[in-house]
């Protein structure tokens, strides 16, 4: 099994490295609620290099969209920092690109104009013409150029998803965040989103780093380089940071027959219902 | 089975079943029972109506025609529409001219409140800071009776027809403002984050996100304050005399004219009907899924 490392010890290594997409260093989140403080994520270091896909998964409510938020710059850690392109994140911005959950596109603004605000907020200084030019590059990317100028009750899931996806990619982020995004979606259409994310990366020389929450095990190996598994919340850790070393272009049946697949598999499911199982 | 008993005795039902949508398939039979849900509740109306008449009719029988019955009411009614736009003097003003000036101090008061209640609401809505500030005022402000406004207005006026517009302003005021308020504080968190995320500039937060998501809202309170306005521009005018409806109901008691006096409130009703369906649509036409 030498795809798979040994957990990475990485507390004090003080690198900042061009090389390097996201850093999160000793980054502790901690929510106080009429209860009293309750412990999210504990003690998270995690190096993701420029132009990986890195994927967190662990069960539900351990904290895995928490790292995910503290990364958009919506959560501010207690403890540790994230450090973006040299600095540490404080605020959301447009050097990262969100898709959200459950899709979060407003419901009373077409499909076009959903993507153009967004990029219309990030490249003030371009034209009119030129914003409906990338808009319209990303609909057509994304396969939704004939539906821009629907609203979004009137369309599927799936396009709702690639909307959103269209939208992030749309302010050409370094950084691009997942927060389960194929989740609500049905198993034919998570596939082929899966292939249209891989293929708008690959369209951008795979230079966007990606991290993805998901609690999909086959959606993390088909996509990532590093699977990073949590331990069970509250306060969980990383319990184990797997390499996918199989070589991209990855073609799914075969994929999913190859023996390297099966052994991460098998590795994931025994971290994750024996090693960190759910209380 | 059930369904066609049920539309039998709740009117303007709509059943949805797979009764109607395989039947209606173009027979005959479908095309009349299509007729028959149509017709249905306007010929209940009508029952409902002629039941009410005959009532009132008794009444007014019993009350020995001190109360003036259905059929001479009607007639008072008819002439008054006939002629609605005279002039004979302050005391002798056609309906539809009394009717016009009411409308035009409500429309003031109330278009005055919508301007200053939507931005204040938002403001409220949008800072727990100003939420917390002003919240008490509006509380305290919002039971009271907006004739109790009318000497403020009257001082500050120093005239009566100014002082009813004031009343119906602050009447306005309160419904849309805490709708607005309301609409603007549930804004979801989902779209607060979308706005972030994108960094969206203020302006374009409160023109994509915040007014969108409030309007269905700020819709809601406009038509609870025309409601509300309506209702006290008659009590405001039989207050301050001169002009308007409610001086014609207090005018036609005056003079004795009970067939004047429920003419009037019929059409005060109708009026109030049209505004409300008026809003109603509008809130429709701006409700998203």
């Amino acid at each position: 099994m030498e795809n798979i490392t040994d957990k990475l010890d990485m507390s004090n290594t003080k690198v900042y490295h061009s090389s390097l997409g996201i850093q999160i260093r000793d980054m502790t989140i901690s929510f106080s609620t009429p209860a009293g403080t309750y412990v999210a994520v504990k003690n998270i270091n995690l190096n993701i290099k420029k132009g990986e896909i890195v994927s967190i998964i662990g069960h539900s409510g351990c904290g895995k969209s928490t790292i995910l938020n503290a990364i958009a710059g919506m959560v501010k850690p207690s403890k540790g920092e994230v450090i973006v392109n040299y600095k540490t994140i404080s605020a959301p911005g447009p050097d990262r690109g969100i898709v959200f959950q459950n899709y979060s596109l407003l419901p009373w603004l077409t499909v076009q104009q959903n993507i153009y605000e967004a990029v219309d907020s990030v490249f003030v200084s371009k034209s009119k013409s030129e914003k409906n030019e990338i808009v319209n590059y990303y609909l057509n990317k994304v396969g939704l150029f004939t539906h821009k100028n629907k609203l979004p009750q009137q369309i599927s899931g799936g396009m709702k998803q690639r909307t959103a996806i269209a939208r992030a990619f749309s302010i050409n982020p370094n950084i691009l965040l997942l927060d389960e995004p194929f989740g609500a979606l049905d198993a034919l259409t998570k596939s082929s989103l899966h292939e249209e994310l891989i293929q708008l990366w690959a369209s951008d020389e795979n230079k966007k780093t990606i991290l993805m929450v998901t609690h999909d095990i086959e959606e993390a190996i088909y996509l990532s380089d590093k699977i990073v598994v949590l331990t069970n919340g509250r306060a969980a850790s990383i319990g184990d940071i797997i390499e996918v070393t199989i070589p991209r272009p990855r073609e799914k049946k075969s994929f999913v027959a190859s023996p390297e697949y099966k052994a991460i598999r098998d590795k994931l499911l025994y971290l994750l219902m024996d090693a960190y199982a759910a209380a | 089975m059930k369904t066609m008993i049920l539309k039998k005795f709740i009117p303007g039902i709509t059943v949805t079943g797979s009764d109607v949508s395989q039947e209606a398939s173009g027979t005959t039979a479908a095309l009349l029972r299509k007729i028959w849900n149509q017709l249905q509740p306007v010929l209940l109306a009508f029952v409902g109506i002629g039941m009410f008449l005959l009532l009132w009719e008794g009444i007014s029988v019993f009350l020995k025609r001190e109360m003036p019955g259905p059929a001479a009411t009607l007639s008072v009614l008819y002439d008054m529409l006939a002629n609605p736009f005279y002039d004979y003097g302050p005391n002798d003003k056609g309906i539809g001219l009394q009717l016009w000036y009411s409308m035009v101090r409500v429309a003031t008061g109330f278009g005055l409140a919508t301007i200053v209640a939507i931005p204040v609401g938002m403001l409220l809505g949008a800072s727990k800071l100003f939420y917390k500030m002003f919240d008490p005022i509006v509380q305290i402000l919002k039971p009271v009776s907006p004739l109790a406004w009318f000497p403020i207005g009257l001082v500050a006026f120093q005239n009566s027809a100014a002082a009813t517009t004031f009343i119906i302003f602050v009447t306005s005021l309160w419904p849309t403002l805490i709708n607005t308020a309301v609409g603007v504080a549930s804004i979801p968190d989902d779209f607060k984050n979308v706005s972030k995320a994108f960094g969206f500039s203020k302006t374009k937060y409160v023109m994509k996100v915040m007014i969108p998501y409030a309007l269905p809202h700020i819709i809601t309170g406009l038509r609870l304050s025309i409601g509300v306005a309506w209702l006290v521009i008659v009590a405001g005018e039989m207050l301050s005399g001169g002009t308007g409806i409610g001086f014609f109901v207090w005018d036609s008691w005056n003079a004795l004219s009970l067939e004047k006096v429920i003419s009037a409130i019929i059409i005060i009703g109708v009026v109030g009907l049209i505004l409300d369906r008026f809003f109603l649509s509008l809130g429709k036409l701006v409700t998203y899924k």
